[in-house]
């Protein structure tokens, strides 16, 4: 390149993405253990409970592990991968991250808006006190993540229970126009709807002209069905990472998971053993 | 076909009077309103496990009678501290709450500090039940702080750009909003090791 400085503002311009994306890893399932704390036996065992656990309570707990925070504080790192993720049901803010960093020897239970109720700071606090905290002491991580999590579930239990996962978290049945829809959107319908309607009008005006120059009508019928929605962007707005199908066909890791927009205000608690 | 004319054009109309930012800037300021909210929520919720902190840390320290007359008039002072709904117009008492809950941060900090000195009351369980609400409640301010930054970037750019800052000036007159300024030391949780 003739301008080393246009490539360097180029670079320049991902930096901020190099820094935020390269630190929040790929959500694989309930149990994330990137930080290689928890034995697979124990991992599978962990998804399956965790998974019957949002089936028949919609609440979602996810866990994961990461080598290292690289100096980030634990808070900060701990409520942008529950963001980013968007653990637990939309409306509902029904997620729970539990975070455990290794070498930093840290964790904490980042705790969703709706289930601030039930699990308290002072629950999740105590859980990590006098659950989690003295098994990882005696470097029983295993034993740690199970007791941990039966824990959390047991603190939940009650809460949401028996409701099925919303349509917008993709189960049930696709409704078209179902759910918010921004303003503009309708009227960029209605528009469509002109300017669709515009061109049938002349087209068929055009039709009708070929008729009597006595040319044979070309499949376009008079009355001039037509069927169809103008095209409508998939069921959910872009909460979530992945569709429906991509769930369908992720099976790694206990089966597949994903977050459906559950929001998060920093309650929970931090410890370290 | 006369008719249809005048259908697209009143649609073409409507979109202009959504693309000159009117209800984007009113949805913005409603935003940084409920941000506003929560950050009001966040600190009033530590205010009050302030009472318990300090007789919880009374019994056990009888000696650390500063620290704890400084928090308790740090939160007196907080409390007189009006909140009226024009403190998000106002950048002097934007200020002012912003120097009062930043009092408050440092002695508290102050206080935790002190609360080293004595395992007995460190491994009280009450204490440690505390010390969770408390380090919750600053996490809380902290998240609450940086949606409430967000939102009021959104917003103050959304009225300073064209064609907002047209209709901004003839119909709205909004005003920018002020951000949270880091202090230092305040907009990290205390630190607190065993």
């Amino acid at each position: 390149m003739k301008k080393p400085g246009a490539l360097f503002f180029v670079l320049l311009l991902f930096l901020p993405f190099a820094v935020e994306a390269a630190k929040i890893p790929v959500p694989r399932g309930y149990v994330n253990d990137y930080g290689n704390m928890i034995s697979s036996s124990a991992e599978a065992e962990l998804a399956a409970k965790l998974k019957s656990f949002e089936e028949t309570d919609s609440t979602q707990l996810v866990v994961l592990t990461v080598p290292s925070l690289e100096g980030e504080p634990l808070e900060d790192y701990s409520i942008r991968v529950a963001e980013a993720w968007k653990i637990g049901q939309k409306a509902k803010d029904n997620g729970i991250l539990f975070l455990v960093s290794r070498e930093d020897r840290k964790m904490r239970i980042e705790v969703g808006r709706g289930l601030e109720g039930k699990l308290t700071d002072l629950t999740a606090g105590r859980i990590i006190d006098l659950v989690i905290k003295p098994k990882f002491k005696a470097e029983d991580y295993d034993g740690g993540f199970t007791a941990g999590v039966s824990a959390l579930i047991d603190a939940t239990r009650g809460e949401f229970t028996a409701d099925r996962r919303t349509p917008s978290g993709g189960q049930g049945p696709y409704v078209p126009f179902a759910g918010e829809m921004p303003p503009w959107f309708a009227l960029l319908i209605l528009m469509g709807f002109f300017v669709l309607f515009s061109a049938m009008a002349r087209s068929r005006a055009r039709h009708d002209q070929l008729r009597r120059n006595d040319l044979r009508g070309r499949g376009l019928r008079k009355s001039g069905t037509w069927r169809g929605y103008p095209p409508y962007p998939g069921g959910h707005y872009g909460e979530g990472w992945s569709t429906r199908e991509e769930r369908d066909s992720d099976h790694d890791s206990g089966g597949g998971f994903s977050g459906g927009g559950g929001g998060f205000g920093g309650g929970g608690a931090s410890g370290g053993w | 076909m006369k008719k249809l004319l005048r259908y697209v054009a009143s649609g073409i109309i409507l979109l202009m009077l959504s693309g000159c930012g009117y209800n984007v800037m009113q949805q913005n300021e409603e935003a940084v309103k409920a941000a506003w909210g929560d950050v009001e929520a966040t600190y009033q919720r530590r205010s009050d496990l302030i009472p318990n902190l300090v007789e919880t840390v009374k019994a056990y320290a009888k000696f650390e009678k500063d620290t704890l007359t400084q928090v308790t008039e740090a939160r007196a002072k907080v409390g007189t501290v009006q909140m009226s709904k024009d403190v998000l117009d106002d950048p002097k008492k934007f200020e002012e709450f912003q120097a009062a809950q930043n009092s408050m941060s440092s002695a508290l900090s102050r206080l935790l500090v002190v609360v080293e000195k004595y395992p007995d009351l460190k491994a009280n369980q009450s204490f440690m039940d505390l010390q969770h609400q408390l380090e919750g409640t600053e996490n809380r301010i902290n998240v609450a702080r940086t949606r409430y930054n967000k939102t009021v970037e959104t917003f103050n750019a959304s009225i300073r750009t064209f064609p907002n800052n047209l209709t901004n000036k003839l119909l709205l007159h909004l005003k920018a909003k002020e951000p949270f300024k880091a202090a230092p030391g305040a907009d990290k949780a205390p630190q607190v090791t065993f």
